[in-house]
């Protein structure tokens, strides 16, 4: 991985002991990453960075996770991983034990579906606008509405 | 006789938004309040999603060059570079130095122009109705040329893979130099007119103050973090583009209050001034685009990699994470945004504060909601 000082592979239980560290050792939380990899290894990967203002040098973390294991929360170790482990959630249905709010972000409530799955394709618009297709029947599906929120 | 018992006040809840003249976007803050103290908060965004990371997926690294300048529209230019200089680290595209420099120019102009629109609204939250006239209207002429070589006025698409869409003309420097002695000329007005006022002192002093813990709980970057003592700018820490070769001071104050912020980015103006100023004197003949390179036309394919690429935004640290899995369109692209991470500091700071102090808060931050969202 390029852009990084250090790059570092590690199981997802090591996770907290080593956000842990960062921190101890003055680290602040940049970002996560959460990339759909299930086609062909059945996982995600994910990518946590964090760097620090004196001696700028970026750390990666890098987690292989697979399909329907639920991750440790970093929420109680850096306060925005509460946001970005909701992004992960509700973008890829990924599940974190000990997340304090696990709910939607930045999709509409109650929506149903994970739209950064490389699975996920887009439902025709006639699903969530009844103006672009006005010959669509009265009732085409209780549940979409809600996704519209 | 009545006599006063000791239990406690009753809370409430107030939304504040997402229709809320100080949110400056459409944001939704979910205050408990005791009184006019606040308790709580649970900041409520999404409202501008519009999913540009799975747009980013769908179409080839040169489509998504128009998505770049509208998560952060007021410093669209620092985005759009940003992507354009990612995109050509990880395929290996060389840049003529004239373009580099350019961009410089361009970059910093556009960071000017994003705080002086800040300067403006941030007074009119605090009901200063004069400033932001005379902001409007500086931040006017800096928009009229950087309208004069993008042809655009807020969202920039004016990068390219290699270079530049279109050079700066001859006359450029000539009306550049004249924006700059119109705003060195400006500094002291601000002074004048806001710094030594008595009512901002006393709506910004002392006030939201940031702890570091706070800070790298959160990861804020950019005036905020600056405000709070930390010289951490990237333009500095991981030097891009030409940067490397202009000197120029990181501002920082102690403070870590609202004034503190307030100080830390009309200093900014100032050191923006002073890269233009360096990057026009040397500002090198030749082509802006990279021989070869056929600019959006082209169907890139970088090799597979993952890449971070960080900039420094009029907001903070703002960090591009693309993987790529050797194809025409990227395999993933991440934005991590300022904006989100100084957003989220509200759950620390905003507790204990009073609700008016709350809109000095959020004016102090220079939030743009569409980056939050993305």
């Amino acid at each position: 991985m390029s852009g990084v000082a250090e790059s570092r592979w590690i199981a997802p239980g090591g996770l907290v002991s080593a956000a842990e560290a960062a921190r101890a050792a003055g680290f602040f939380f940049e970002s996560m990453t959460c990339v759909d990899r299930l086609d062909p290894h059945g996982v995600f990967e994910l990518i946590y960075t964090f760097n620090r203002w004196d001696e700028p040098a970026r750390l990666a973390l890098r987690v292989w996770a697979p399909k329907d294991d639920v991750l440790p929360s970093l929420s109680r170790v850096y306060g925005i991983a509460a946001w970005n482990e909701r992004e992960a959630w509700e973008f890829y249905g990924l599940r974190f034990a000990g997340h304090p709010n696990l709910t939607w972000l930045l999709l509409p409530e109650d929506t149903e579906f994970h739209p950064l799955l490389k699975s996920f394709t887009a439902p025709p618009p006639s699903i969530f606008d009844d103006s672009m297709n006005p010959s669509a029947p009265e009732d085409h599906g209780g549940a979409h509405d809600h996704a519209h929120g | 006789m009545i006599t006063p018992t000791a239990e406690p006040l009753d809370t409430y809840t107030l939304n504040m938004g997402p229709q809320h003249p100080s949110t400056h976007g459409v944001l939704r803050l979910k205050l408990t309040l005791q009184g006019e103290r606040i308790m709580g908060v649970e900041p409520v965004i999404g409202y501008s999603h519009r999913a540009h990371e799975k747009m980013a997926e769908n179409r080839t690294y040169a489509q998504f060059l128009p998505n770049t300048s509208r998560q952060d529209y007021l410093s669209g230019l620092i985005y759009n570079v940003a992507w354009v200089e990612a995109v050509e680290k990880l395929a290996g595209i060389a840049v003529p130095e004239r373009a580099l420099v350019a961009r410089v120019i361009l970059s910093e102009f556009n960071r000017i122009s994003s705080h002086l629109l800040w300067l403006g609204a941030f007074l009119m939250d605090l009901g200063a109705a004069t400033p932001f006239l005379y902001a409007f209207d500086d931040r006017e002429a800096i928009l009229f040329l950087l309208e004069s070589v993008t042809g655009s006025r807020l969202t920039y698409g004016t990068a390219r893979f290699g270079g530049l869409s279109r050079d700066l003309d001859a006359d450029f420097p000539r009306r550049a130099r004249e924006v700059l002695a119109r705003l060195k000329a400006r500094w002291q007005e601000f002074v004048d007119l806001v710094e030594d006022n008595v009512i901002f002192r006393q709506r910004t002093q002392g006030v939201g103050v940031f702890t570091l813990d706070q800070c790298r709980s959160w990861g804020v970057t950019g005036p905020p973090l600056r405000a709070s003592g930390v010289p951490y700018d990237i333009r500095k820490a991981e030097p891009y583009g030409a940067y490397a070769r202009y000197e120029f001071d990181i501002p920082t104050r102690p403070e870590g209050d609202v004034f503190a912020r307030y100080m830390v980015r009309v200093a900014e103006m100032q050191q923006s001034v002073r890269i233009i100023e360096q990057a026009l004197d040397g500002l090198p003949e030749g082509p802006i685009l990279t021989e070869g390179s056929i600019g959006i036309k082209k169907r890139l394919k970088p090799p597979v990699g993952t890449l971070y690429y960080a900039v420094e935004s009029a907001r903070g640290a703002y960090g591009i994470i693309l993987v790529s899995e050797g194809g025409t369109e990227p395999y993933r692209a991440k934005f991590r945004t300022p904006s989100y991470a100084n957003l989220g500091l509200m759950y620390d700071a905003l507790p204990g504060t009073m609700v008016a102090d709350a809109v000095a808060v959020l004016g102090s931050l220079d939030l743009v909601m569409p980056e939050v969202d993305r």
